[in-house]
């Protein structure tokens, strides 16, 4: 799938998140690098030996999503994949973590293992003490 | 590569890495489910091979009424260097602000200059350096420097656990 636009790669990743709830098992992976494909960063020079330290004008982000499907479930496999320019990184953030709250259910949503933890800070101090 | 305690020193050390390696370092954030893996009571351990499909069946029933635990890994990784930072967490609660947080580690992947004001005074650096080619190598040395802090990480988890240990003692007490 080519590149999307931002507004549908967040309604693409909200379906994406929505079909692994009620899952038993699955993976989404998120990925944004920099984008440096045909940017014209020039190229480095022995006075300048790294000149993507400080480019030029700032560079569009990449940002990728697929659900890691490989083998035999190939054909399930989505990939999706948007450019974020320099000046709509704040806004596309904001979106992309509410995008991302809605969808990651699974997550625990509050500490339920004080007890638990409890429990076994005594057994350890009863071996310390021994 | 161990995991890093805190979400604020893995933000801390990937703007690091992002700083000196902007170019080739990637962020992945892995969101994945499984069931938490329950465990076999003996029988079922000591059971014949021939019970073993029976058992699987069983096992599987249990697990699907079981719902499925969500975990969330962050991943900081510059193929050229090696580096990997990660932080992994559980916590609903979290995600909304690591996500922000990746949108402010989008600032030095995108060359954008950090928000706060200590950046601002090493804006002039380049400027000079573009000139003379004297910035080049005190670049080189951040980049050391950030590579170089990454090991440094592991002992300091290493004091936290150790601390941990003590308030332990002072409860026996």
């Amino acid at each position: 799938m080519g590149v999307l636009s931002n507004d549908e790669f967040f309604a693409k990743l909200g379906e994406l998140l929505e079909g692994c709830k009620g899952k038993s098992r699955g993976s989404i992976f998120l990925t944004q690098k920099r984008l440096s494909y045909e940017q014209d960063i020039p190229e480095p020079t022995s006075e300048n030996v790294l000149p993507d330290l400080h480019p030029p004008r700032p560079l569009p982000v990449l940002i990728r999503a697929t659900n890691g499907k490989a083998g035999d479930k190939r054909k399930e496999r989505v990939k999706l994949s948007t450019i974020v320019e320099p000046h709509a990184i704040p806004e596309f953030f904001t979106k992309y973590a509410d995008v991302c709250k809605m969808g990651m259910a699974a997550l625990k949503p509050r500490d339920r293992s004080k007890r638990k933890t409890k429990g076994k800070k005594k057994k350890t101090t009863l071996v310390l003490a021994s | 590569m161990p995991y890093y305690a805190t979400s604020q020193e893995w933000i801390r050390q990937s703007q690091l890495l992002l700083e000196a390696r902007p170019t080739t370092t990637r962020i992945t954030t892995k969101y994945s489910l499984k069931v938490p893996q329950m465990r076999k009571p003996k029988t079922a351990s000591s059971s014949k091979p021939a019970l073993t499909p029976a058992a699987a069946e069983s096992t599987a029933a249990t697990s699907s009424s079981k719902p499925a635990r969500g975990s969330l890994i962050l991943k900081t990784y510059d193929p050229v260097s090696g580096v990997t930072l990660k932080y992994k967490t559980s916590k609903a609660a979290e995600v909304s602000r690591l996500i922000q947080s990746l949108g402010k580690l989008s600032r030095p992947m995108a060359g954008l200059p950090e928000l706060k004001d200590e950046v601002m005074t090493d804006a002039p650096v380049p400027a000079e350096g573009g000139g003379s080619g004297a910035g080049t190598p005190a670049v080189e040395k951040s980049e050391a420097a950030a590579v170089g802090q990454k090991p440094q990480g592991a002992p300091a988890q290493a004091g936290g656990a150790s601390g941990g240990k003590g308030k332990k003692k002072k409860g026996k007490k």
